[in-house]
């Protein structure tokens, strides 16, 4: 049986040893990995890190803040019409869903060969009554908007401060 | 080379002390509960919001297909519980545990079992669907792993209630004393540590960047569809200067705050700052959940003092309570034990009136219904008395509206009362009969 007090010592060795190895891990998460010491120093952290998801860069709107994109598609149906259409649209500011959607959104344009398909399937199968015969994902990159524009009555959004390109054109399955 | 070993020794021995005084100072808990309270009611509400894209955003061929997310993990440690799902109905059955995981949590009903089941859950959410998580899932996941090594749940919650009503079965006048615990100090350690971390990262990555060097930032941000807000932009266009003062007080803040929260005299004011951020994030920016978990992050910088301070403000703000019950009866003295459970505060001061008669409630009186007995000698009979305590007592606000709907409450509660209060005895023997059974 071990004595209480060392008990006492081993209970107080491991919340100490817990405490400074949980410290570490949180300062060192974030660090940028630019040395080969905070390279070598994240190796014995990774799998604990990962594992409970505190692999985290906090960095919020930084380094800069960029200046963002709109995810726009367009329906073609199958005479040939196109159908436009702004997702955002239908978000609310108060949904949790609205920042879903925006990092949704933003998944898309980052990484196409990840998501575009999906999201277009997602949307052919939402337009199905247009019957639609695919569907492009355009990208709205915002360009600079300036005070005097603002003060002139235009909107970040407006067709001069966005440039659109297309992500990727998705074939509806055919039902 | 004795003084050598003295030196070595002593400087050892300071160490320690100074390791001890930092991490393991007794606490209570209080700060990591208003932390589990505001996390468990954040988690149930965004994920309660999200049942209805269950399918659409973590489902097996929803809008980020599973296969591609397992393939794209940077190590083995990526875990997550929808990558082992094969029918809708696990994923149901997930979703709805999940949920009643996160409210159990926020009432702190089998914390310390539930804790962990919530952090496996918002894990499993946030790594299978990784295009749709952002900061805030980031800093919940860390949150979440200190609550659950953190011994959350010992107040402010029904597993604290329940174990007040134990010690109260057995007498009711018994006081439990409220835990503390040299770990619940290091885990709100711990938990200041992160939000430190997280606002001093935060303010390092800013100030490598040109936006927020320029004094731009701020525009910038509310002209991104994510948080376009028109009125602001006419205002900041107008004063652009405003602009310039809010993305220099936002670096100012985020890069103060990891060193001077610490200290007595400026954490009051630095957590007033970061609150106040957070506050303006929420109604300027649109990022409710995010600032709502930020200031339950920030409640780890509540002194246990101010809260005992509030406390007894309370307690002097809304005055002495009697309640005088009838000890005789073992239905009473239950239901009793689970009136005071709730009362955390110790607020209602009791009198078995047949064991001491009150000088202002007669025993015939007594005999038909509880009394509560007011400071001004006012004195109120049975429902009358819950309704008045209810929302004096902050443990019974959640029986408000139980006795507060206008008339009905009053038309249905007063014969429900008088009926227990009637029939107690009989009440009191059937249970008794449970109890022999």
């Amino acid at each position: 049986m071990i004595s209480k007090q060392w008990r006492e010592r081993l209970t107080y060795a491991a919340m100490s040893a817990f405490v400074g190895w949980h410290t570490l891990a949180m300062i060192i998460a974030p660090a940028p990995d630019a040395s080969e010491a905070i390279k070598t120093l994240r190796i014995p952290f990774q799998p604990y890190l990962s594992f409970f998801k505190l692999d985290n860069q906090w960095d919020f709107f930084a380094p800069n803040v960029g200046n963002g994109s709109q995810l726009r598609y367009i329906v073609e149906d199958s005479k040939g019409n196109h159908h436009p259409f702004v997702p955002d649209r239908e978000l609310s500011w108060y949904h949790p869903s609205f920042f879903w959607f925006r990092s949704w959104f933003n998944g898309i344009f980052d990484t196409p060969e990840m998501y575009a398909d999906a999201a277009g399937a997602f949307f052919c199968h939402k337009h199905a009554a247009l019957h639609p015969l695919a569907v492009i994902l355009l990208e709205a990159a915002q360009k600079d908007f300036s005070p005097e524009d603002q003060l002139a009555g235009k909107k970040p959004l407006d067709p001069q401060f966005v440039t659109v390109t297309t992500v990727k054109k998705v074939e509806c399955a055919k039902s | 080379m004795r003084k050598v070993v003295t030196f070595g020794r002593d400087f050892f021995a300071d160490v320690g002390r100074a390791w001890s005084q930092f991490w393991f100072q007794s606490s209570l808990t209080s700060p990591l509960e208003i932390a589990r309270i505001g996390v468990g009611a954040a988690l149930l509400v965004n994920y309660g919001a999200a049942s209805a894209y269950l399918f659409d955003f973590w489902g097996e061929a929803g809008f980020v297909p599973r296969d591609l997310v397992w393939n794209d993990r940077t190590d083995g440690w990526v875990q997550s519980v929808f990558f082992y799902f094969s029918a809708p109905c696990q994923w149901v059955a997930f979703h709805v545990l999940f949920l009643a995981c996160c409210a159990a949590l926020m009432l702190g009903w089998r914390t310390t079992w539930v804790k962990w089941l919530v952090l496996v859950g918002h894990i499993s959410y946030a790594y299978r669907a990784p295009a749709i998580a952002y900061g805030v899932d980031k800093i919940l996941a860390c949150l979440l792993l200190i609550l659950c090594v953190g011994p959350v749940g010992r107040a402010i919650s029904l597993d604290r209630v329940r174990a007040v009503r134990a010690a109260k079965l057995k007498d009711l006048a018994a006081v439990l004393p409220p835990y503390a615990s040299p770990w619940a100090g290091a885990c709100i350690r711990l938990m200041q540590i992160q939000m430190a971390v997280l606002f001093f990262y935060s303010a390092v990555g800013k100030l490598r960047g040109d936006d927020w060097w320029n004094g731009d930032a701020i525009w910038i941000v509310f002209t991104t569809g994510d948080h376009y807000n028109r009125f602001l932009l006419d205002l900041l266009a107008s004063h652009y200067w405003l602009v310039n003062v809010a993305t220099y007080a936002t670096i100012l803040i985020e890069i103060a705050f990891p060193f001077l929260i610490w200290q007595r005299r400026t954490r009051p004011y630095f957590l007033a700052l970061a609150i106040a951020l957070h506050l303006q994030f929420a109604v300027l920016m649109g990022l409710f959940y995010f600032s709502f978990v930020m200031v339950m992050g920030h409640m780890s910088f509540v002194r246990t003092e101010w809260l005992a301070r509030l406390g007894a403000a309370w307690k002097r703000w809304i005055g002495d309570m009697e309640m005088i019950y009838d000890g005789r009866c073992g239905f009473c003295v239950r239901s009793m034990a689970w009136f005071l459970a709730f009362d955390g505060l110790r607020q209602i001061r009791i009198r078995d009136f047949r064991t001491a008669p009150s000088p202002v409630v007669s025993d015939a009186q007594l005999e038909k219904a509880l009394y509560l007995v007011l400071p001004d000698g006012r004195a109120l009979p049975g429902f009358e008395a819950y309704r008045y305590v209810v929302p004096r007592v902050p443990g019974l606000w959640w029986q408000a509206p139980f006795f507060y709907v206008p008339v009905l409450s009053r038309l249905v509660g007063h014969p429900i009362y008088n009926w227990i209060a009637a029939n107690r005895s009989r009440l009191s023997s059937l249970r008794l009969g449970w109890a022999v059974r």
